[in-house]
């Protein structure tokens, strides 16, 4: 047990974890993430398989690449844990005993003999330390005395805090993974929906799309209403980057639609026969009717955005409307007269194309489709411990880089009737401007004598 | 005035200022160096009036498209830069550090660059835009001073063991002053790319973190940095390879910048 802790305990283990997870999340960045296994295929041919195998596919959510985050956070329990205890000592139980080889073995040490009695020397030393915020201990000896003056001790703690605050980061994450709830509602108008574990339900009182001058979108707006106990609690109009939040729960505008699939067709059906005498009939995608006694219309698919894959099988490449198509069939007494695309955007397709010696030319005049809202929901119980953690981070980092502790040990000995004085300063940054300090100190402390 | 015609004259200003720091470091005349410095100081206040302006024009924040935010890199570089220059006067960290800027002024200018003004997609229209681009960027242009400060560093080091001499900076000083960047760069980087990041995701996204490729990258940039702190304050390492991780974390940095929108896919594909 004792080596697989000294393992973890090295900062060189930390080194080489957060140099694996560098490489592993680079590898997740340029195979692109949770797709389909036909595109995989299609991107890497055989090697697909395998990086399905070894889950580089999914790679953030991966079990390899979870247990190297919790190799990580174990290295940095036992790392932080390890060199916190000698830090608490050093800060809330100092070492006074100092012998004045020690002192003297320090950079920068200095000693000066001041021709008063050591006892004056010292209550002047502490009123400056005071005037400077230093913090004071000291230990009185026979003929000595020592005396330690601190300030801005919090630093030594910044890296730790900020070790705290990933570990909260972390454990934000894991319970995010583990227990957040999340799902789309696509709703029409009017439409209501129980949000699933809760008590309440949301409705969708009103969506508008909102547009710039130039014809881009400028703001997608839900006007939400939580409905609970068949009451209306509260109503808002979420739009992007303004959510509505009730009980934990968060309601994003997220998306938009059509109902392609119930969508409403005008179509325009003219005979060659009887010219002038153009008919109009509406139709669902999906239906058929009969217009003429013997003439039924059946429309088989309908497609906002029509386009032609590979192998030259249409299909909608969005769900905007930008090439609506409705595949129709007309049929006469049972037999087939017309059978083909039309488009809205080209009217002049089928007569450019007649079908083969199809008496009739069609026409889509008009589409619609009821719109509707998509709002992502989401509880995620971990977010306390990611904006903790953010808050802690910072904390850190500030105390880590620029709450930097001074320290400056004093030894007095009396040496009969005069007094001297050995001082040393201990600064793990910027230790020109603590010397500069101490320079100040000691010269306010021989005007005084 | 209107920013299209003061971005230029930004320009021009450090194209000279650039011109006479490089005429100091061949001539040896540190006189020439302060010329550099006052072109670069007023390059930098038209600049200040170009954002200003910008941001009137377009009604939003001065970096949503890529011209956009390569000017405000450029700024936040210059701006770093002058704070460098100020606390060492080490003009030959200026004149490299400008080149850069220069590089990201001439790419700005390129053709390639659409430079013109557009409404604000749904997704950008928040106040977190301004503080987390912003915020980002200033600690990246640190980073930047710590890549050029590492690189003379190691030109510096070099000569030193031949025993040349290179600047009026010791190597030492040189390590010292990467360091000083990187820790007013890491907590700059730390607090808008990644927490102001997250809590904007949060509003907008619905999730605070997502692993789309630029989120991955910047945690990529962070650990690069995390390195270097870690390996020089707890393992001792100074000098050469501290000056190496500070280069490749710079480069991280820019990848996660530029690369990231140019070859990978994925949420932040706007800016």
């Amino acid at each position: 047990m004792s080596s697989f802790i000294r393992l973890f305990a090295s900062v060189k283990a930390a080194i080489v974890l957060i140099i694996i997870i560098t490489i592993a999340s680079i590898v997740g960045t340029l195979i692109p993430q949770g797709r389909s296994p036909e595109e995989y295929l299609l991107r890497y041919g055989q090697l697909a398989p395998l990086f399905q195998r070894l889950q580089l596919t999914k790679l953030y959510s991966s079990f390899w690449y979870l247990a190297l985050l919790f190799l990580f956070s174990l290295n940095l329990i036992i790392c932080t844990l390890l060199r916190l205890k000698p830090k608490i000592k050093r800060v809330f139980r100092p070492h006074l005993d100092f012998k004045p080889s020690e002192l003297m073995a320090l950079k920068n040490s200095q000693k000066i003999i001041f021709s008063v009695p050591m006892e004056k020397v010292y209550g002047q030393l502490r009123s400056i330390l005071h005037s400077y915020h230093y913090q004071i201990k000291e230990k009185k000896g026979e003929s000595s005395l020592t005396l330690l003056g601190r300030k801005k001790m919090s630093g030594y703690f910044g890296a730790d805090v900020v070790h705290l605050a990933i570990l909260l980061i972390l454990i934000g994450g894991l319970t995010s993974g583990l227990f957040s709830f999340r799902m789309d509602l696509a709703l029409h108008k009017g439409e209501m929906a129980t949000i699933p574990h809760s008590d309440f339900a949301v409705r969708l009182d009103a969506f508008t799309t909102e547009y710039y001058p130039n014809g881009q979108v400028k703001d997608w707006k839900s006007t939400l209403t939580v409905v609970e106990e068949e009451k209306e609690v509260l109503s808002k109009t979420v739009e992007v980057n303004h959510p509505l939040k009730y009980k934990k729960y968060l309601f994003y505008q997220s998306a938009y639609g059509w109902d392609w699939d119930k969508a409403d067709l005008e179509i325009v059906i003219r005979s060659a026969e009887a010219q002038g005498q153009d008919k109009i009939i509406s139709v669902k995608n999906g239906e058929k009717v009969t217009c003429d006694p013997n003439l039924e219309i059946h429309v088989h698919r309908f497609l906002p955005d029509f386009v032609l894959d590979e192998n030259k099988r249409p299909f909608s490449r969005s769900n905007e409307p930008n090439n609506p198509a409705a595949f129709v069939e007309v049929t006469r007494e049972g037999e087939r007269i017309f059978s083909g695309w039309l488009f809205a955007r080209f009217p002049d397709f089928g007569q450019m194309h007649p079908g083969k010696d199809s008496p009739l030319s069609l026409e889509l005049r008009n589409f619609s489709a009821s719109e509707y809202s998509v709002i992502h929901v989401s509880r995620d119980p971990g977010t306390g411990f990611i904006w903790a953690g953010c808050i802690f981070i910072m904390l850190g980092l500030a105390l880590a880089f620029y709450w930097t502790p001074r320290e400056i040990r004093f030894l007095l000995q009396s040496e009969a009737g005069r007094t001297a004085l050995l001082v040393a300063g201990i600064a793990s940054k910027n230790k020109e401007a603590l010397e500069k300090e101490i320079e100040k100190i000691i010269s306010s402390l021989r005007k005084k004598k | 005035m209107k920013e299209s015609t003061l971005f230029p004259l930004t320009f021009l200003f450090y194209l000279l200022a650039s011109f006479f720091y490089f005429s100091s470091l061949f001539t040896r005349k540190e006189k020439l160096n302060r010329t550099g410095s006052g072109l670069v100081i007023i390059g930098f206040f038209i600049h200040n009036l170009a954002l200003i302006f910008r941001t009137i024009e377009s009604g939003h924040a001065p970096f949503t498209n890529m011209y956009e935010s390569l000017s405000f890199f450029a700024w936040s570089t210059v701006l770093a830069m002058l704070i460098a220059e100020k606390v060492f006067r080490f003009y030959r960290l200026s004149a490299y550090l400008m080149l850069l800027v220069i590089a990201l002024m001439a790419l700005a200018s390129s053709p390639l660059m659409p430079k013109e003004a557009t409404p604000l997609v749904p997704a950008l229209q928040s106040y977190w835009l301004w503080l987390h681009v912003s915020v980002t960027l200033l600690g990246e242009a640190f980073f930047a001073v710590a890549f050029i400060a590492s690189i003379l560093y190691l030109v510096a080091s070099a000569k030193e063991n031949k025993g040349q001499s290179f600047s009026s900076l010791s190597s030492e000083k040189l390590d010292s002053l990467s360091y000083r960047a990187v820790a007013i760069g890491f907590p700059l980087f730390t607090l808008g790319g990644l927490v102001f990041g997250m809590v904007w995701a949060n509003v907008a996204w619905g999730r605070y973190w997502a692993w789309d490729p630029k989120e991955v990258w910047s945690l990529i940039t962070w650990f690069f940095y995390a390195l270097y702190l870690h390996t020089r304050i707890v393992m001792g390492w100074k000098g050469k390879r501290s000056a190496w991780i500070a280069i490749i974390g710079f480069l991280a940095a820019l990848f996660t910048y530029f690369g990231v929108n140019y070859l990978l896919s994925g949420l932040h594909s706007y800016a």
